[in-house]
């Protein structure tokens, strides 16, 4: 790949902002939380980052928010991702590899289902607000 | 280095500069923000793995970062420093031997790059990234007046991918 400059990349923004108004008229919001705490980058959460990436630039997902946190309170089962969708219940998935990070764009951003084998219940406790 | 520049985050810092510096022989880089400091007792207590000030985790009694920081720096022929000022902010420096057997793989910068800066939600956030005599350099305001909101997936990976320019295009050179 060539060497880009910011107006190539500014011209890059504007014709996917073209396809990205014809193709998204639904409005739902969604967003993906990655965990990034110490324990989540050594458990390779940096991986699972690019893979979601990769995954929505493929299915052509350009409007879903893609945010990182600190640790979660889940080093046992990092890589952690939170997914909050619009019409979907909150959900808090654990032990996230590359595959399943992709599984969690295939059914649950897109085919709306949850990827069950993976749902962790709750962030820990100490992290909710009032919890003893 | 993500962990230093996640701690500048939760630091309310609204300027954070990274600069890395890569030569045949050393490793460095620098961490620099404006968030609230810490005064010479948090400082101390810093570097101990056992110690956390339990804002984030009210339970919990490790704090990781900075310790494997300064472990991996002196493993690797290097050292690590804190500087750092309450309310004023806190400079980073790490430096290690760039052929030390005991230095992890440098990894994928721009890729690594391309996430620290949309960790910060508000403010700047410079990364400069030399190679010998070369450099360049992503400017989070710049990115996000070309792009828009950076954790949108579509600019995320427009982010990415010329992040991943710049740093093919200073490996080729450099």
């Amino acid at each position: 790949m060539a060497k880009l400059t910011l107006d190539d990349l500014r011209k890059l923004r504007d014709e996917k902002k073209k396809s990205m108004t014809q193709r998204d008229a639904n409005g739902k919001r969604a967003e993906v939380i990655v965990g990034m705490g110490t324990c989540g980058i050594a458990a390779g959460a940096k991986i699972v980052f690019d893979a979601f990436l990769d995954e929505m630039e493929k299915a052509g997902i350009t409007d879903v928010t893609i945010k990182q946190t600190g640790c979660m309170g889940l080093c046992f089962s990092e890589p952690t991702v939170e997914v909050l969708c619009d019409d979907m219940p909150h959900v808090v998935y654990g032990n996230v590899d590359e595959k399943t990070a992709r599984r969690i764009v295939r059914d649950h951003l897109q085919g709306k289902a949850l990827v069950s084998d993976h749902i962790f219940d709750k962030p820990s406790t100490d992290i909710i607000k009032g919890a003893k | 280095m993500t962990d230093m520049i996640q701690n500048a985050v939760e630091a309310d810092a609204t300027e954070i500069e990274l600069a890395f510096r890569e030569t045949a022989e050393w490793i460095e880089f620098e961490v620099r923000d404006n968030g609230k400091g810490m005064n010479r007792e948090t400082q101390a207590k810093a570097t101990d793995p056992f110690y956390s000030n339990g804002q984030k985790h009210a339970h919990r009694r490790v704090g990781l970062g900075l310790p494997f920081l300064l472990q991996t720096a002196e493993a690797a022929g290097g050292k690590a420093t804190i500087e750092s000022q309450e309310g004023k902010g806190t400079v980073i420096r790490f430096r290690a031997q760039a052929q030390h057997l005991d230095l992890p793989p440098l990894g994928d910068f721009a890729g690594t790059a391309a996430m620290m800066l949309t960790l910060m939600q508000n403010g700047e956030m410079k990364i400069t990234r030399s190679l010998n005599e070369r450099s360049y350099t992503l400017s989070r305001s710049e990115l996000t007046d070309v792009l828009g909101n950076l954790n949108e997936a579509g600019s995320l990976t427009l982010l990415k991918s010329y992040a991943v320019s710049l740093e093919n295009d200073l490996r080729k050179a450099g």
